[in-house]
């Protein structure tokens, strides 16, 4: 097998799109390819990510139509559906293709457009990755799935409102210095969960969780280029090396795990990433987590293997995952602010990392990073995919 | 006409799974028999949703999951004014969704 690294990077602006969904992946793909220096070399194959074009933007097959809107036949192409893991999935799709030798540049492009329906019918849509017989005809959401998860979770570890809120607070402060994201709004504690108006500016969507504790519909678009890290040099300056991957698969069902707080398929995806890659969890600079839900931050963190079980809330409140903290989480702002274009959630992931590792984050830079750590969480855990970038040499 | 939910019951092993996988979890038998979802049992958790599916005309729909007497999880709406985890609830069969026109039926639970 050969290194694969980055070579190329790029995101369009997150939030309700004027553009149609294969302009907005054209423009992600386009600055990804001109990010590198390719010398009119070919793209050998392209992965596209996303999830709901046939149903929200009347286009199947959106892999073949961005090769034919960006001109870029004969190219191979494939769309990879992984519900709100398709991004990372794809990465990893085209990290196979390159590291088995039978392709050298793969275009990897994620992108969503849920804003051409309303709010209702893009939770509906993406409800449908609920069981059908089990969860979906009951009326479940994610949110719902969420909400029930939250309840366990803060009974069994003491986790508050308040730190759900500080997840919500880190993460749109995070937001403002990325020109990208779709929410740049500061909140405040008082503003979201102690003022009189509290109630009217953030009420239950899924008890315990309140608006401020869930991700923005968004639209958007990120894409990734990649090259055997052997000829990365030939392309960039600044390569970026995919060391490590882990992709593991849970019950589609929530109720049916042994024990629905530990999300096994968080915790197996994360230790194949740092097995393949040789390294620890302290050896990670930077995590762009899943937090869709603020509850799911908190969760993950621990259960990655940041930090011990039942504290990932006490690093949050000590801000040891704030951007000049010990370990920052979600500097881009996460799903939570930057926004959830669902099938380019883990592709912009992978795109903040690479930001990072080049030292081309701008106001939200972390200090030296070394290595970065991506969690994409598709359904309700029920398939996972964590990813770690390395600098390159 | 009466409507049931099955989980299945391995024919080989007797472990019960909700919802059924082609697979026995316990035994990897494919040999099943329908067994009923009912009884009752505990709740484990709770939420009330508020943004809901376009087939719901509710303000806001109360789901749960709930760990049944007879050794399965299951999901389902609740008929529970002021739910609370740990309090005991009873299975019954009822309208859950109109899915285009058609009524579904599936699990609903109150407090007993």
């Amino acid at each position: 097998m050969r290194d694969v690294a980055i070579i190329g990077a790029s995101t369009t602006q997150f939030g309700r799109a004027q553009w149609s969904l294969l302009k907005l992946m054209a423009e992600a793909a386009h600055g990804a390819i001109t990010n590198a220096d390719l010398g009119g070399r070919k793209i050998d194959a392209v992965y596209v990510a996303n999830m709901g074009s046939a149903r929200n933007n009347r286009q199947a097959g959106i892999a073949s139509a961005l090769v034919d809107r960006m001109n870029l036949y004969p190219a191979a192409a494939d769309t990879v559906e992984n519900g709100p893991a398709s991004g990372a999935s794809a990465v990893k799709n085209g990290f196979l293709a390159v590291a088995s030798g039978m392709c050298d540049l793969v275009l990897v492009a994620g992108g969503e457009r849920m804003r051409e329906v309303n709010n209702i019918e893009a939770t509906e849509f993406v409800s449908f990755l609920s069981h059908r017989y089990a969860e979906y005809i009951y009326g479940i959401t994610l949110p719902a799935l969420a909400g029930m998860f939250a309840r366990l979770w803060m009974n069994k570890y003491g986790v508050t409102s308040e730190h759900l809120a500080m997840v919500a607070i880190k993460n749109h402060s995070n937001a403002m210095l990325n020109p990208n994201a779709h929410i740049k709004m500061p909140i405040t504690m008082e503003g979201i969960l102690h003022s009189p108006d509290a109630e009217m500016n953030n009420p239950y969507i899924a008890e315990p969780l309140r608006f401020f504790d869930c991700c923005p519909v968004s639209d958007g678009a990120a894409a990734v280029l990649l090259a055997p890290a052997e000829m990365a040099g030939e392309f960039t300056k600044k390569p970026v090396i995919i060391s490590g991957f882990g992709q593991a698969t849970d019950t589609q069902a929530v109720h049916e795990r042994p024990d629905p707080t530990v999300l096994t398929a968080v915790q197996i995806a994360a230790r194949k990433a740092f097995d393949m890659a040789g390294l620890k969890p302290r050896d990670i600079s930077l995590a762009e987590l899943h937090d869709a839900f603020t509850i799911l931050e908190i969760a993950q963190s621990e259960q990655v293997g940041f930090f011990p079980e039942g504290t990932g809330h006490i690093a949050l409140e000590k801000g040891e995952t704030q951007i000049a903290g010990k370990l920052p989480i979600n500097t881009s702002g996460g799903l939570k602010a930057k926004g959830h274009p669902v099938g380019a959630t883990g592709v912009s992931q992978i795109v903040e990392l690479v930001f990072q590792l080049r030292g081309e984050a701008g106001k939200r830079q972390v200090k030296n990073p070394k290595h970065g750590f991506a969690l994409n969480f598709g359904g309700f855990g029920n398939n996972v995919v964590a990813t770690i970038l390395t600098k390159g040499a | 006409m009466e409507h049931t939910v099955n989980a299945a019951k391995c024919m080989k092993c007797g472990k019960i799974t909700y919802p059924t996988h082609f697979y026995c979890p316990a035994c990897g038998s494919t040999d099943f028999g329908a067994v009923a979802v009912e009884g009752e049992g505990t709740l484990l958790t709770f939420t009330r949703a508020y943004t809901l599916p376009l087939d719901y005309e509710d303000l806001y729909l109360t789901l749960g999951i709930v760990e049944m007497d007879q050794g399965i999880r299951a999901t389902g709406q609740l008929d529970i004014d002021e739910p609370a985890t740990g309090i005991r609830v009873l299975a019954s069969v009822g309208p859950v969704r109109d899915v285009d026109g058609r009524t579904v039926y599936g699990l609903k639970f109150r407090a007993v």
